[in-house]
């Protein structure tokens, strides 16, 4: 397998992984809708196997971290800033999530170590964030929508080009929406329960109190050490876009060109793919999956200058192969433009949706039609 | 639409003048009021925010956050769901060939639909679902101007990016004559603006009423953002309209700068506002509405060319009074009045105002009939092209008389009705002056009953193609001849003895028009009964045929001479020959066909049927 689709496998995977987790973290706040003890009780089902279990917990770790570098890599990797605003969303709640997930984490971490058995107690958790300390609740508010709108347009964009999406898409897309809302009903409910449980068991009270007491002598550590990972991650993230900027500048000096049908004539840069080309100069392109080689919208017939683009990889052959391509043809975002320039011909409309890559040979029969 | 007056003028006056010192005096109040609440404002915003951040810091903030969040997927879930029906309709309008900015403009128009409607179903669901929860105090109002914040920012962007269309330039979407490099400028400049405009009306009240009690912050941030506001629009009249006209192929004769006017309407608005807040509201939507007429024409022109004939005339009008009208609903929505009540309860200078403007609207509604009835009157004449005096007038000469009667007819009758009822919109009684002209209408009528008649139905003759200018009709009543004049009233036929019958219209009755597309003309040919009836149709026909093939009278032919015994009397073979032609030529083909006759008669040596008839009388005896 060539390394570009392995990272993508790799990501995705990881990815998958990482909300898998996250889904059932919220169903078990979900179960709070019907009380903190059933809450309680779940969670020995959702989420505790998920860190008690040295391997599981290896598995989760490793995907975090994976994921996260991966994205940076996606990030310096980059050719060109041409790119949906599906995609700038999901770029900027992706660069968003480590930190915030990073400072949930070592809150926890910090609680558990202070005194143990704290975290142990949604309840006590509970009481946290809706009394002693709600600006944590606010974060984990924060949390929530930009961990899970971030994995719900990776997974919408990953499903929707497969030809299941038809058959499990109108059932996916409302369970993509129904597990936040519900968790945070869930969430809402059971704070309820833990502020009237609070005014009732003094005893209750006491006993978190001096848990918070513990974890507030702790707080300047937890808030270093906070700000040491949050630093690194911004530096990381400077870095990528760094390497990406200097991508850029370097590419710029070598001017390409590219010829569509229709007598349309556009510039570029030296590397970029022609679907970057196409789409940096507002020539109508279709790319359902916004270039990462698996719809097969966006490919072309080469008319003229094949050798001066990318070879073929992988990735690219099988997405070919899958949709059904004759001789000549490329996937536009896989194919990169190296020597002065190459003619081409758009084979899907550019209002090519994800029904495309469902069912190609529905779409390619029309192209067809439409060409004769 | 603005009630009548009640009180007589003094008054008025009066009230106008006690008004006008009410409104000095409430500005400077409210100048005072201002500084002391930009004095205040720092530190009230310090205790402001620290009251804000106690409140939310407890389990009842941390609730409202959690149906916030709830809100919000509910919104993007509901708007995921449009879009994923809706993204790939709009991505092929985008990718249309966008050739003329009229396409565009379609183009555009469904880009703002559907946007609009994903827009449409995130703040309906959003605000729906709120209505489920049980909120703290004060949230709730909150929630819904934040939604509305998010919705009016959406909706300026949304109109920006359709109308402006900052990026993008090579798929040509923008709707409005502006250069690229400005049009990012102007986008910029309109959203911040736009996003100031937004959070000054829709952040004070919350700051005023909710947790924070905090009006000295309230009026100060409403100032500043306005303020700021007014001052981006104030640079961006100047930046983006001083320029000339972007279609640099046409030349220009340089016009007066649109900048001074934009900005002038900008400061005064902003005067106004600092003066009277509803006021405030009315000047700005006046102002639109001027800055769009200015605007207005480039724009509609942007759309058709000059010489595109009558559409761009018409929908510049029509566009013009559509904003005008919306302006004044809009004025209405602002001022929380119903229009019925309107004229009752704000100051006098409003209610003038109010009513020049219901007269503007009158003036411009006349002004797009006006051009309608115009445009198509020209584009007539201007197909039926000058008259040569030197040819004989035809049909057209008519419409050329009538057709400026008309105009000119519509113009004042226009005229009058915008007159009346721009009387009556300013509160004039016009009940005696109907009556006086309906008395007047009607004697007149009577006299013109006839003329009127005349001049109905010599449109409807014409209309109709009855007759045109040379040809010879045959009215009811005796009247026939060759048409020789066509005016408003009657026709001049000249009789084929001479005399000139005028004859008008109403008198002229079923016409029978013998000069319309062809004749037949039949005469009879007798012969002596001897003669060999095969023999002399052949003979017809060859004569005939030699006709068609003749250079004068060839093309006069359209059916060839044709000939056949027809009746046998006694001593007498009768032949019928008949041929067709146009009209008025049958007198020289018969002419030729009798003379070849005769003499292919003579060559054959057949005598003409002599009337003599022999009477054999028997004698008795
Ligand atoms: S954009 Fe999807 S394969 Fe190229």
């Amino acid at each position: 397998m060539h390394g570009g689709s392995l990272v993508r496998t790799v990501r995705l995977v990881s990815g998958l992984i990482l909300m898998a987790f996250v889904t059932c973290h919220l169903a078990n706040l979900a179960i709070g809708m019907q009380s903190l003890a059933e809450m309680e009780a779940w969670r020995e089902v959702l989420t505790a196997p998920w860190t008690r279990s040295k391997p599981v917990f290896f598995l989760l770790a490793t995907a975090a971290l994976v994921h996260a570098t991966l994205g940076l890599y996606a990030i310096a990797s980059r050719r060109s800033l041409a790119l949906s605003t599906t995609d700038v969303v999901q770029l900027v709640l992706g660069l968003f999530t480590p930190p915030l997930l990073i400072a949930h984490v070592i809150a926890l971490y910090m609680s558990i170590r202070v005194s143990p058995g704290f975290a142990d107690s949604y309840g006590q958790i509970q009481a946290v964030y809706w009394s002693f300390a709600p600006s944590y609740a606010f974060l984990q508010l924060f949390v929530v929508v930009v961990v899970w709108m971030h994995a719900a347009i990776g997974l919408y964009s990953w499903l929707v080009l497969k030809p299941v999406w038809r058959r499990i898409g109108g059932f996916v897309l409302p369970v993509l929406f129904a597990v936040p809302i519900l968790a945070l009903l869930g969430f809402a409910q059971s704070g309820q329960e833990v502020l009237n449980r609070l005014a009732a068991d003094p005893a209750w009270r006491a006993a978190i109190l001096e848990n918070v007491g513990n974890i507030a002598k702790a707080t300047r550590e937890l808030g270093n050490l906070q700000s040491n990972a949050i630093l690194t991650w911004a530096g990381l993230v400077a870095v990528a876009f760094g390497i990406l900027a200097a991508r850029i500048l370097r590419a710029r000096m070598m001017p390409v060109q590219v010829d569509y049908d229709g007598g349309i004539r556009a510039m570029g840069r030296h590397g970029l793919s022609v679907l970057e080309i196409s789409l940096l100069n507002d020539v109508p392109h279709a790319h359902v999956c916004s270039g990462r080689g698996r719809c097969g919208t966006c490919r072309v017939r080469v008319e003229a200058g094949a050798p001066s683009l990318s070879a073929i990889d992988e990735q690219e052959r099988s997405t070919l192969e899958r949709v059904g391509a004759a001789g000549g043809e490329r996937l536009a975002c896989q194919a990169r433009v190296l020597g002065a320039g190459v003619a081409v011909t758009r084979l899907l409309p550019a209002f090519a949706d994800a029904t495309a890559a469902q069912a190609p040979d529905e779409w390619s029969a029309g192209a067809a039609k439409e060409t004769a | 639409m603005v009630r009548r007056r009640r009180e007589g003028n003094g008054v008025n006056e009066q009230s106008m003048a006690e008004w006008s010192a009410v409104v000095l005096a409430t500005a400077k109040a409210r100048f005072v009021a201002l500084g002391a609440d930009l004095a205040q404002a720092p530190t009230e915003a310090q205790r402001a925010y620290e009251s804000v951040y106690a409140a939310l810091m407890t389990g009842t903030g941390v609730r409202a956050a959690t149906y916030i969040a709830i809100l919000l997927f509910v919104g993007i879930a509901v708007e995921w769901l449009y879009w994923m029906y809706a993204y790939s309709p709009l991505r092929a309008a985008m990718a249309m060939p966008m050739l003329t900015p009229a396409a565009a403009l379609r183009v555009g128009l469904r880009r703002l639909f559907l946007s609009l409607s994903g827009l449409l179903l995130f703040t309906a669901a959003a605000i729906g679902v709120s209505a489920a929860f049980a909120w703290p105090p004060h949230v709730h109002e909150l929630i819904i101007a934040a939604t509305l914040l998010l919705l009016v920012l959406r909706l300026s962007w949304i109109s920006v990016s359709v109308i402006i269309a900052p990026g993008r330039p090579r798929l040509r979407l923008r709707l409005v004559p502006v250069a690229q490099p400005q049009a990012r400028w102007l986008a910029a400049a309109l959203m911040a603006a736009l996003a100031l405009l937004a959070l000054g009306r829709f952040l004070p009240p919350v700051l005023q009423d909710g947790v924070a009690q905090a009006s000295h912050v309230a009026s100060a941030l409403r100032f500043i953002a306005y303020s700021l506001a007014m001052l981006i629009l104030f640079v961006s009249a100047f930046a983006f309209f001083g320029g000339r006209d972007v279609r640099a192929d046409v030349p220009r004769a340089p016009l007066f700068p649109r900048s001074f006017p934009l900005a002038l309407l900008v400061a005064a608005v902003y005067a106004v506002w600092l003066m009277n807040d509803r006021a405030a509201a009315v000047a700005a939507i006046a102002a639109v509405v001027i800055a769009l007429q200015i605007g207005l024409r480039p724009i509609v022109y942007f759309y058709w060319r000059e010489d595109d004939g009558a559409l761009p005339a018409i929908v510049l009008s029509l566009s013009r009074f559509v904003v005008a009208l919306v302006g004044i609903g809009a004025a209405a929505v602002a001022l929380d009045t119903p229009l019925a009540t309107l004229a009752e309860d704000v100051g006098p200078w409003v209610r003038v105002g109010l009513r020049l403007l219901g007269v503007a609207v009158l003036a411009l509604l006349a002004h797009g009939v006006w051009i309608a009835i115009r445009s198509v009157v020209d584009q007539r004449l201007k197909r039926i092209g000058p008259i040569d005096p030197h040819e004989p007038p035809d049909a057209s000469s008519r419409l050329l008389t009538l057709l400026p009667l008309l105009r000119v007819t519509a113009a004042v009758m226009l005229l009058v009705m915008l007159v009346l009822c721009a009387l009556w919109a300013l509160g004039i009684e016009i009940t005696p002056l109907l009556a006086g002209a309906g008395v007047l209408g009607i004697a007149l009528g009577f006299g013109a009953q006839a003329l009127v008649r005349d001049v109905i139905a010599g449109i409807f003759f014409l209309a109709d193609d009855a007759f045109r200018v040379g040809e010879y009709i045959e009215g009811s009543g005796n009247t026939k001849g060759t048409v020789e004049r066509i005016t408003l009233r009657s026709v001049a036929l000249r009789h084929h003895n001479g005399p000139l019958h005028f004859v008008p219209y109403g008198a002229l009755g079923s016409v029978r028009n013998t000069s319309r597309d062809w004749v037949i003309d039949k005469f009879n040919l007798p012969l002596p009964i001897e003669v060999e009836s095969e023999t002399i149709r052949k003979m017809l026909k060859k004569i005939g045929e030699d006709m068609k093939a003749d250079p004068v009278l060839g093309p006069m032919t359209m059916e060839p001479l044709k000939g056949k015994l027809y009746r046998i009397d006694p001593g007498v073979k009768i032949f019928r020959c008949k041929f067709r032609c146009p009209p008025g030529k049958q007198f020289d083909l018969r002419a030729g066909a009798l003379k070849r006759i005769e003499a292919a008669l003579k060559k054959m040596d057949v005598q003409f049927a002599d009337g003599r008839q022999t009477i054999l009388l028997q004698n008795p005896a």
